[in-house]
């Protein structure tokens, strides 16, 4: 009886709004199931400035982000480009002298997801809890 | 003047052949290649995925969306061309009595991305389209056109890729990227504007390897074609080689290492090295510097020269700005100290107003102590 409702009780915290939100501001790095590559926080950063624009088998990566005012999009940033908007902004104008442009921007993070699932040589991040089988995760960023 | 004009003219023709070459090269390119592969280097997202794609302009045709964002150029459909570019507008009011406005700088930067592993680009630049100037009487227009940077990429690895044509030449971190819109001055570094030639026209071999919290790049390259504007030059590059590695930690600094050996006209070998640092201790503090030292310059003799920048965002948009220099003149003249100070605001990435006052400790011929302003605009 006892473990039943130690069972009952730990359901219950594992279900509890502070861990639900957790899985939802998880953030997921996806590319194509087909892409089995593992990248570390700094090589997707590496993708995100566009000094890494290959994948190992020589095919271009396409990274893909969101609107500059997603939220997701900032928490991104942060996280893995440890940059602000303006530095960040500075940096594109000095690679756009080169001819290099930015990574695309889709208008949702569904948009993202659906574009990843039929490119094999994207790659996305989207919210955790919007991951399905479409999509191989290859880093949760937290 | 005569002789003038004949180099003039001379480099004209040089730049119509490389842009012929250019043309050629974007000719057999566009034949080679199908729309549909162009398709996969520009990032469409498939019709099934409502796109976005910021733009301030733009409009679906046969070839694709055309479509132009500020700042960021006008992309062609599904060609792969990009279409951008930048102006600059100066006004000089120097301790000198010389005070002049002028619309400096019309340059476009094009590039061409058919395949994924091929990377054309030019940036063409028009000079001296206006000029006012204290002294002279109506509005002086003399533009010239100028291939300032014509180059190929070849590679499909980050670690190697092949670059040929004339490009920056990778001294320091000012030289790589010093137009207007993209510095926080108006004025250059004495080191960067009088001591080696800021392009090179040959091949470079470069490419970056990722370790663990940065990115370790190189250059190698030499140059073994004419310059492209030669008849500019008073001591032309005969043949010079030279070696970039840098390390771009994500923590926010970049240190660099350059070294450049150069054969002049009279047949002697000149070489430079140097370092340079980026660092952003604070997201609203930029600091960089540069050293240069060695033998042998664009007008020979040994030199060497610093400099030492920060910039501080005090308000959002507006930066203050402060510059010193050290510069051991080529020829054992007497050693600059100059200090320049002022502000940019930036109430755009795209556009970029700066106000700045040079400060020379003596008078010499390599810098003019004085106010410059200039505004700038990407498109």
């Amino acid at each position: 009886m006892g473990t039943r409702l130690l069972s009952i009780a730990l359901a219950l915290l594992v279900l509890t709004p502070a861990n639900i939100a957790g899985q939802e501001s998880r953030v997921a790095v996806i590319v194509h199931p087909e892409r089995r590559a593992a990248l570390s926080a700094d090589e997707v950063a590496q993708i995100y400035l566009r000094r890494k624009r290959f994948w190992d088998d020589g095919t271009p990566i396409v990274p893909l982000n969101l609107p500059s005012q997603a939220s997701l999009r900032t928490r991104f940033s942060r996280l893995v480009l440890q940059q602000t908007e303006p530095r960040l902004a500075d940096y594109w104008n000095r690679l756009y002298f080169d001819g290099i442009l930015p990574p695309a921007t889709l208008a949702s993070t569904e948009a993202v997801r659906r574009y990843v699932a039929s490119d094999t040589n994207a790659i996305g991040y989207v919210p955790a809890a919007e991951v399905d089988g479409s999509v191989h995760v290859i880093l949760y960023l937290e | 003047m005569q002789r003038g004009s004949r180099a003039n003219s001379a480099s004209l023709s040089r730049v119509e052949r490389y842009l012929s070459s250019l043309l050629v090269i974007f000719v057999f390119l566009c034949t080679l290649v199908s729309p549909a592969v162009g398709a996969d280097s520009i990032a469409q997202p498939p019709s099934s995925v409502a796109p976005i794609q910021p733009e301030t302009l733009g409009a679906n045709t046969p070839l694709g969306r055309f479509s132009y964002l500020a700042g960021s150029g006008l992309r062609l459909g599904k060609t792969g061309l990009t279409v951008g570019g930048f102006a600059t507008a100066e006004v000089d009011h120097l301790e000198n009595g010389e005070r002049r406005g002028a619309i400096e700088d019309l340059n476009f930067l094009i590039s061409f991305d058919p395949v994924p592993f091929v990377h054309l680009f030019t940036e063409l630049g028009v000079e001296s389209l206006a000029t006012v100037e204290r002294g002279r009487r109506g509005i002086r227009s003399n533009p010239s056109l100028d291939a300032a940077r014509l180059y190929l990429d070849l590679g499909d690895r980050d670690a190697l890729q092949l670059r040929v044509g004339k490009f920056r030449t990778p001294i320091g971190r000012w030289n790589l990227a010093p137009r207007d819109p993209l510095l926080w001055t108006t004025s250059e570094p004495l080191i960067v504007e009088n001591v080696f030639d800021d392009t090179t026209t040959g091949a470079m071999l470069h490419g970056s390897v990722f370790p663990q919290g940065g990115a370790l790049s190189y250059s190698l390259y030499g140059a073994f074609l004419p310059p492209l504007d030669a008849g500019r030059d008073e001591h032309p590059v005969r043949r010079s080689a030279g070696a970039r590695l840098e390390w771009a930690s994500l923590k926010g600094w970049t240190l660099g290492a350059s070294y450049f050996a150069s054969q002049r006209r009279n047949g002697q070998w000149n070489h430079l090295g140097g370092a340079d640092l980026l660092w952003f201790p604070h997201r609203r503090v930029e600091l960089s510097g540069e050293i240069l030292f060695g033998e042998g310059t664009i007008k020979d003799g040994a030199t060497w020269g610093m400099y030492a920048q920060g910039v501080v965002e005090t308000l959002p948009t507006l930066y203050l700005v402060g510059r010193y220099e050290h510069f051991n003149p080529p020829g054992g003249g007497r050693d600059i100290n100059v200090f320049d100070l002022g502000f940019a605001w930036v109430p755009l990435p795209y556009l970029r107003f700066k106000a700045d006052y040079l400060i020379a400790d003596h008078l010499n011929e390599f810098s003019s102590p004085g106010l410059r302003m200039s505004l700038s605009i990407l498109f």
